[in-house]
């Protein structure tokens, strides 16, 4: 497994947290890739059959899926470990951050008020919405915006980057950026001719995904926002660490505070299943508004239940249920492109993609991927390190 | 500046999957024990390496061993041999557990060797 590249800001490990971390990490593997195969067995073997049996038809949803998966063994105590597991990312990673405390804050703090690179705006107004804070998402104590001291904590963010590497098992590259950089790279190769001056990345938090797109436009003026302050403080100190200038601004996307028309491309990367439906009708709206007409709003999202067989719905539905998503369930019955037309956009600007990783593919096959006419396709919902996973990209211009 | 704790418990209900939970607490427990028993390997795999190579071990010198990329190779693969020992057990379900006050088929066997 290749390591996370290191930056001042990164927390250190031990010698023995960084082998619980690995560990961890493969075990996550482990149960999702070998023990996750056998959940399919236990579906096609025993759990279809009993519902047909008693139905007289085959699951059509993954409601039907998950309801009859859950009554089996099998699926309670993959359940329990996958769920377990999560909950020791986070706790293999605070000792790092904890020893860290509070050397790192002073450190943040100086990189925020003495920046080399990029700027830090952050508004104590803002409030982090109850989509949010209702739950620690992704079973992280402390959730994207905890302040564990006054002042200006950064933890929150530390824990992030490294706990995110954990749970990607370096899926996504050393700078946990692969995402970031598969969007930058599919908006260059299919529309080569557009070359965003000012971008947007909204949900940005520590900036991970944000940055590659200063090394697909250099040109560019690279703009994010978050509800979280701790996020955006150590997310300025890691873009600097990194090389990379961004304007961070602690804004909700419902209500951006940029004027109309000031972007040429906006993204977002895995922003959209954790935002309640109300909030992704403004936030999208928003996205319209501050967009120049000519731009571009383009976003990564997991795919519709209704695009998955019914077993991969249930498997893709288990994150909403049992990991603290609860706007993931949500997302996968949205119609993206209905709200795309509710807020302006107009149809023949809509474009949506099944793109492969940048960094995992061969680039004649990406290209091709990227290239291709407007594809909707059947897939697995899949996990990280994958073959062949392809990430959908919900685009639409502003005709 | 006070020093930070993290708590490391996280808001939302948690969700156990068995209809008894002391059940999905073992399996936590067992997992967690795994990762302990993993790093203690690790870190005597760090330590015989050293000796090999040294025939004398300062603290520093385990603290500040990284793996290159062979040995973390080495020990995803022993991390997945580990793996297939310790879930063993969930591997092999298809074998069904029985409760252990429905054995019949091996009670039929006791019977059958019992008889003179």
């Amino acid at each position: 497994m290749i390591q996370q590249a290191e930056h001042e800001f990164l927390v250190k490990a031990t010698h023995d947290e960084l082998n619980r971390q690995s560990y961890i990490s493969d075990l996550r593997m482990y149960l999702l890739n070998t023990i996750g195969a056998g959940l399919h067995d236990v579906y096609d073997q025993q759990v279809r059959p009993a519902f047909e049996a008693e139905h007289g038809r085959s699951p059509q949803n993954g409601d039907e899926v998950l309801r009859g998966m859950l009554k089996h063994q099998y699926c309670k105590t993959w359940s329990s470990m996958v769920r377990a597991t999560q909950e020791m990312i986070y706790d293999s990673v605070i000792p790092s951050v904890e020893r860290a405390q509070p050397e790192l804050n002073e450190r943040v703090r100086a990189a925020n008020q003495r920046p080399t690179l990029g700027s830090l705006d952050l508004d104590p107004m803002v409030e982090v919405p109850r989509y949010v804070s209702a739950v620690d998402v992704h079973c992280k104590p402390g959730n994207y915006h905890k302040e564990h001291t006054a002042g200006g904590d950064a933890s929150q963010g530390a824990l992030c980057d490294r706990s995110l590497f954990v749970y990607q098992a370096g899926a996504a590259g050393p700078n946990c950026d692969s995402n970031g950089r598969t969007i930058a790279e599919a908006i260059r190769h299919r529309w080569p001719e557009f070359k965003p001056r000012k971008i947007l990345d909204i949900g940005c938090t520590i900036g991970n995904n944000t940055l590659p797109y200063l090394d697909v436009f250099p040109e560019a003026e690279l703009h994010a926002i978050d509800v979280s302050a701790p996020c955006l403080r150590y997310g300025h100190a890691r873009a600097q660490a990194l090389g990379k200038a961004v304007h961070f601004h602690q804004m909700n996307a419902e209500q951006m505070k940029f004027a109309d028309s000031s972007f040429d491309l906006i993204v977002s990367c895995i922003l959209f299943h954790e935002v309640s439906r109300a909030a992704l009708q403004k936030i999208m709206k928003e996205c319209h508004r501050v967009l120049r007409p000519g731009g571009l709003a383009i976003h990564l999202e997991g795919p519709r239940t209704a695009d998955l067989d019914p077993y991969y719905a249930f498997y893709y539905k288990w994150d909403g249920r049992f990991n603290n998503e609860p706007c993931l369930e949500t997302w996968g019955e949205t119609d993206i492109r209905k709200i795309a037309e509710e807020v302006g956009f107009k149809s023949n600007g809509y474009v949506e993609l099944a793109v492969p990783d940048y960094s995992m593919t061969p680039r004649a096959k990406f290209i091709q991927a990227v290239t291709a006419r407007e594809v909707i396709k059947k897939r697995s919902a899949g996990h990280w390190g994958e073959e062949d996973l392809c990430l959908p990209l919900y685009g639409m211009w502003k005709l | 500046m006070a020093d930070i704790k993290i708590s490391p418990l996280n808001i939302g209900e948690r969700p156990c999957f068995f209809d008894d939970p002391a059940i999905d607490q073992l399996l936590g427990m067992m997992l967690a024990v795994s990762a302990e028993l993993s790093v203690t390997r690790d870190r005597l795999d760090t330590v015989e390496r050293l000796l090999a190579s040294k025939g004398l071990v300062a603290g520093g010198e385990i603290e500040g061993f990284r793996p290159d990329a062979q040995v973390a190779g080495e020990r995803k693969r022993r991390h997945e041999e580990y793996l297939q020992r310790i879930l063993r057990i969930v591997r092999e379900e298809r074998q069904r557990l029985t409760p252990f006050d429905q054995m019949k088929q091996y009670q039929r066997l006791v019977e059958e060797f019992k008889k003179p």
